[in-house]
C-alpha cells in the first residue's frame, strides 16, 4: 500500500525542536479496507475451520493474556461492551452505553435480559458482579491491574449493576469491551474453580467443547444464546499453526477456510488466487524501538542513571534519540521490509480511532544531514556506536537490519542483538539494553496504547521515561469523559514524546484475514479479533 | 537373576532421577522467565509476582524439584500453566500421533528402500541401478522441509488428492489415517528409504556371490527364489540392525514433520513447551521419553540373559 506523507502543520513543540525537527508529515493511513467479508446469503450449518498463528493460553477471561484467545473468546464469552467497524464501543450484554455520574465516581450499567449462559443459567447483575470480582481479586489474574481503579460493583436490581469507583477512569468501559468485561457463569465457576480454563462457560453464539493441547480447540452452536437465529454455523474449530507458510497452504488447499494472520510477504500471493478473499483492517497496535533512558532496577523501579554498558548519550541526550528517529526512512523500511504492507506510523494512536488528531499523527522528517548536524551539535564525533535488542525470527532480523543501514546514513553504528523471544523480554525487562525492537497489540482506548508504557513508573515503561508533565496530561485524559479534550490531550502528550523520545514509532501492522470465498460474514475490525456471529458458508 | 533385576531396577530409577535433575536444572538455566512469558502483555510487575506464586516459582530450586517429584510419583505431571491442561493428557494424545507417523515412516522407509535396494544390486550398472542410486542420493540429500512443501504444493494444492495437515488415528478411521499420514511419512521416511536402500544393496551384492548362492543356483532355483528366498533373507540382518539404529533419528526427526503437516505429536508438543517455558510440560515430556528409553533397555538386558543364558552379568552366571 503507498503511503501518502501529507504536509501539515506541525505541534507547536515540535516546531521548537532544533535543525531538521522543525521539518513534519502527517500520515495518511485512510486506505480502502475491508472488513467484513460480503454479506451474501448464508445456508445453515457447517463447521468452520480457522487456522489461529499461535496456540491461545489459557481460555479463562480472568486470567487469559494472549490476542489469539480473544479471538476465540469471541465465540464463546460475549463482555459488557464490544466494538463496532468504527471502532466505537457498543453494547453486548450491556443493554446501552453506561451512565457516569457527575463526579466520575459512579458507573451505572443496564443489562440484556432474558440472557443465559451456556449452562442454561441465567446472566444477570449477581453474575456480573461475580465475575468482575473474580477478575479483581482472583489470585494470578492479568485483570486486577486494568480493574484498579474500580472501587466495588453494586447490584442495584436484577438488570443493573453500579460500579463504584476510586477515582474517575473513563477508560474502564473500553477495558469492559475486553476480558475485563466477560461475564462468566456463577454455577460454571463454582464447580470447576481454579479449572474454569478447561470447560469454561459464557454467553456466546458458541459454547466451548474441547481442547487438544497445541492442535485445535472446538466451539460449537449454543442454543441457549440470546441471539441464536442469526448464528449459522455449527461450530468453528480453532486448528493452531504456527507457520505463516503452512497457514497460507493450508488456506490454498481448502484444510481451512479462515487464516487469521497472513503474512506480508503472502497478501499479494493471497489477493491473486481466485477462490481466496482478504479481509484488512489497520491494527491498534504499533511496532516501535523502545529506548533505555534510566530503567536501572527493572520495569516499575524509580529511573536511574544507566550503567556500563548501556549507559551514553543516547539514553542522557535526547539530541542523540532525535538524531537516531531523523535516519530513520519509516517508508522504506515498510515498502523494503514488508513490501508496503503496513503503515508507517509515528505515534501510538491509530488514524482509524476517533481520538486520532493531526497532532497525534504528525511525524518527524527523514532527514540524515540533520541527523549528523544534531549529533555534531551534541558534541559527539561519528559513528556514534549503539546496540538494538531485536528477535531471532527472520522478519525481526530483516527489520534490524533496515534500521541498521538507515542509522548508518545518520551517523551511526548499530549493532544488532538477536535474542530469542521469551529471553529478550527478561532481559529488557531488567534494563539490560540500550534499544529493543518491539511492539504492542493495541487497545481500544489510548490509554491503554500509551501510559502504562510512559508514565512514571509505569508497569511496562521499561525505558525507565519519567516527565512529569507527561504524566499530568495522561492523568487528566484518564478523568475526561470528553472525547475531544482528551483527543487534545493525547495530542499534546505525543508531542512530548516526539520531543523526548523514549519510543520511536515505526509502523502499525495490517490485520490481514485471509477467507475462502466459500465463507461469508467473517467480520474483522480494528482490533484484530476474528467474528464468526453471523458467519457461515454461502448459500448455492 | 532375583538380585540382578533388583540390581537393574535400582540402577534404572537412580538414573531417572538423575535424567529428572538434569532437566529440571537445565530448563532453569534457559534464559526467559517462565512468568514473563506467561504474563505476555500485562506484565506488571504485580503480576508476575501473582503469577511466580501461583506456580511456585517464587520457591528455592530444592523445593521446586521435591514438589515435583512428590506429584510426579503419584502419576500427577501437573498442568500446563499456560493451557491450563493436564500435561498427562496432553502427552496421551501427542504420543500416539508421533508413533504412528513413525511406524508410517518405518513402513514406507523399509519397503522403498529394500525394493530399491534388491532391485540395485540385481540390476548392476544398468538403468535401473543409476536410477534408484539417483532416488538414495535424493532421499538424502534433500532436506525434509523443502521435500514437504513440494509435496504439499503439489499434491495438496496444484492437485488436491491429500490434505495438507491433520491426523486421523488408524484406530479410528484407517483409509482416512493413511490419506492424512502419507506425505508427512514419506517425508519423514525418504531419508531413512535412502539408507536402506544402500545397506540392502550392499549386502545383496556381497550375498549374491557368496557359495550358498552360487549353489541355490547350481540346484537349478529360479532368478526369484534365489534372490528373494536366500540373497535376501541373509541381507535382512544387516538392514534390520540399521533400522534398529535409525528408529530413534526417525522419531526425534517427526520434529520437523510434525511442524509441517500440523501435526499434534509429541516432538511439535515439546518445542512449542520449550518456546513457551511450559516448565511441567517439559519436565512431563522428558521423564516419559526418559523412563521409555530406561524401560526399554531393562528389558533389552533382561532379554538378552533370558535369550542366552551364556551371557553373565557382573562375572556372575544368572
Amino acid at each position: 500500500m503507498p503511503i501518502k506523507p501529507v504536509l501539515s502543520a506541525c505541534g507547536v513543540a515540535l516546531l521548537t525542536l532544533s535543525l531538521g525537527l522543525t521539518a513534519c508529515s502527517a500520515i495518511d493511513s485512510a486506505t480502502p479496507q475491508q472488513s467484513t467479508t460480503e454479506e451474501r446469503p448464508a445456508k445453515q450449518g457447517g463447521i468452520l475451520r480457522v487456522a489461529l498463528s499461535a496456540e491461545p493460553d489459557k481460555l479463562d477471561p480472568s486470567v487469559a493474556r494472549t490476542l489469539v484467545g480473544r479471538s476465540v473468546f469471541n465465540a464463546i464469552c460475549e463482555k459488557l461492551y464490544d466494538v463496532d467497524e468504527k471502532l466505537a464501543l457498543v453494547p453486548q450484554l450491556a443493554a446501552a452505553l453506561p451512565e457516569f455520574s457527575t463526579d466520575g465516581l459512579t458507573i451505572t450499567i443496564k443489562l440484556r435480559t432474558g440472557v443465559k449462559f451456556a449452562d442454561g443459567t441465567a446472566m444477570d447483575a449477581a453474575a456480573v458482579k461475580t465475575s468482575l470480582d473474580r477478575h479483581k481479586t482472583l489470585t494470578g489474574s492479568a485483570r486486577t491491574s486494568e480493574l484498579t481503579s474500580l472501587a466495588r460493583v453494586e447490584v442495584v436490581d436484577p438488570s443493573t449493576v453500579a460500579l463504584k469507583m476510586n477515582t474517575a477512569f473513563t477508560p474502564l468501559i473500553a477495558v469492559l469491551a475486553d476480558r475485563a468485561g466477560m461475564i462468566m457463569s456463577p454455577a460454571a465457576l463454582q464447580a470447576s474453580g481454579d479449572n474454569f480454563a478447561t470447560n469454561p462457560v459464557c454467553v456466546g453464539p458458541f459454547k466451548f467443547a474441547s481442547r487438544i493441547a497445541q492442535d485445535r480447540i472446538e466451539v460449537v452452536k449454543d442454543p441457549n444464546y440470546y441471539d441464536a437465529a442469526k448464528v449459522h454455523l455449527d461450530g468453528v474449530t480453532y486448528k493452531i499453526m504456527a507457520d505463516a507458510t503452512t497457514r497460507f497452504n493450508n488456506l490454498r488447499s481448502g484444510d481451512v477456510e479462515v487464516l487469521d494472520t497472513v503474512a506480508a510477504t503472502d497478501v499479494d500471493a493471497l489477493k491473486a488466487e481466485a477462490n481466496l478473499k482478504l479481509i484488512t483492517s489497520d491494527s491498534l497496535g504499533y511496532q516501535g524501538i523502545t529506548i533505555n533512558l534510566g530503567n536501572v532496577n527493572g520495569v516499575g523501579k524509580a529511573p536511574a542513571a544507566l550503567g556500563a554498558p548501556y549507559a551514553g548519550p543516547l539514553a542522557t541526550d535526547k539530541r542523540v534519540r532525535q538524531a537516531f528517529e531523523l535516519s530513520l526512512d519509516r517508508a522504506a523500511i515498510n515498502q523494503i521490509v514488508f513490501r508496503g504492507q503496513y503503515t508507517p506510523t509515528c505515534g501510538p494512536i491509530s488514524a482509524a480511532s476517533p481520538f486520532s488528531s493531526e497532532v497525534a499523527q504528525a511525524c518527524p522528517k527523514h532527514d540524515p544531514a540533520a541527523a549528523k548536524a544534531l549529533l555534531t551539535s551534541a558534541g559527539l564525533a561519528t559513528p556514534v556506536k549503539i546496540s538494538m535488542v531485536i528477535g531471532n525470527t527472520a522478519d525481526a532480523r530483516r527489520l534490524g537490519e533496515a534500521v541498521q543501514a538507515q542509522a548508518k546514513e545518520g551517523g551511526f553504528e548499530l549493532e544488532l542483538q538477536p535474542v530469542e523471544f521469551a529471553a529478550s523480554l527478561t532481559q529488557t525487562d531488567a534494563g539490560k539494553y540500550q534499544m529493543f525492537q518491539i511492539g504492542w497489540s493495541g487497545r481500544v482506548d489510548p490509554d491503554g496504547n500509551i501510559a502504562n508504557f510512559v508514565r512514571t513508573n509505569g508497569s511496562q515503561n521499561i525505558c525507565g521515561y519519567s516527565n512529569p508533565a507527561v504524566d499530568t496530561l495522561l492523568d487528566q485524559a484518564r478523568k475526561s469523559a470528553d472525547v475531544e479534550a482528551r483527543r487534545d490531550l493525547y495530542g499534546r502528550v505525543i508531542t512530548k514524546l516526539h520531543e523526548d523520545v523514549p519510543l520511536i514509532y515505526l509502523y502499525r501492522v495490517k490485520n490481514f484475514t485471509g477467507v475462502s470465498s466459500k465463507t461469508v460474514g467473517v467480520r474483522v475490525y480494528g482490533d484484530g479479533l476474528l467474528r464468526f456471529g453471523v458467519a457461515g458458508f454461502a448459500a448455492a | 537373576m532375583s538380585r540382578y533385576v533388583l540390581r537393574r531396577l535400582l540402577e534404572s530409577a537412580v538414573t531417572l532421577i538423575l535424567a529428572t535433575i538434569v532437566v529440571f536444572i537445565g530448563i532453569r538455566a534457559l534464559p526467559g522467565d517462565p512468568a514473563r512469558t506467561l504474563a505476555g502483555e500485562e506484565s506488571d510487575p504485580a503480576t508476575l509476582a501473582a503469577i511466580r506464586s501461583s506456580y511456585g516459582l517464587d520457591q528455592p530450586l530444592p523445593v521446586q524439584y521435591l514438589r515435583y517429584v512428590q506429584k510426579a510419583a503419584t502419576g500427577d505431571l501437573g498442568r500446563s500453566p499456560r493451557t491450563g491442561l493436564e500435561v498427562a493428557d496432553s502427552i496421551g494424545h501427542a504420543l500416539p500421533v508421533t508413533l504412528q507417523l513413525s511406524a508410517f515412516a518405518l513402513l514406507i522407509a523399509v519397503l522403498i528402500g529394500i525394493g530399491a535396494g534388491v532391485v540395485a544390486a540385481v540390476r548392476r550398472r544398468k538403468p535401473a541401478e543409476w536410477a534408484a542410486n539417483g532416488v538414495a542420493l535424493l532421499g538424502l540429500s534433500v532436506p525434509n522441509f523443502w521435500l514437504g512443501q513440494m509435496l504439499i504444493l503439489w499434491l495438496a494444492i496444484a492437485y488436491p488428492v491429500f490434505p495438507a495437515s491433520g491426523f486421523v488415528s488408524f484406530f479410528d478411521d484407517p483409509a482416512q489415517s493413511v490419506r492424512h499420514l502419507l506425505l508427512p511419512a514419506l517425508v519423514l521416511g525418504s531419508g531413512l528409504a535412502a539408507i536402506v536402500m544402500r545397506q540392502t544393496r550392499s549386502a545383496m551384492l556381497e550375498a549374491l556371490t557368496a557359495d550358498y548362492v552360487r549353489t541355490a543356483r547350481a540346484k537349478g532355483l529360479g532368478s526369484a527364489q534365489v534372490v528373494l528366498g536366500h540373497a535376501l533373507r541373509n541381507s535382512l540382518i544387516v538392514v534390520v540392525t540399521i533400522v534398529g539404529l535409525q528408529l530413534g533419528a526417525l522419531i526425534s526427526g517427526a520434529v520437523v514433520t510434525e511442524q509441517l503437516f500440523v501435526l499434534p505429536g509429541f516432538g511439535k508438543l515439546t518445542i512449542d513447551a520449550v518456546f513457551t517455558r511450559d516448565y511441567p510440560m517439559i519436565q512431563g515430556v522428558v521423564l516419559v521419553t526418559a523412563t521409555a528409553y530406561i524401560l526399554i533397555n531393562l528389558i533389552v538386558d533382561l532379554l538378552y540373559s533370558v535369550i542366552d543364558p551364556r551371557i553373565r552379568v557382573g562375572g556372575t552366571a544368572l
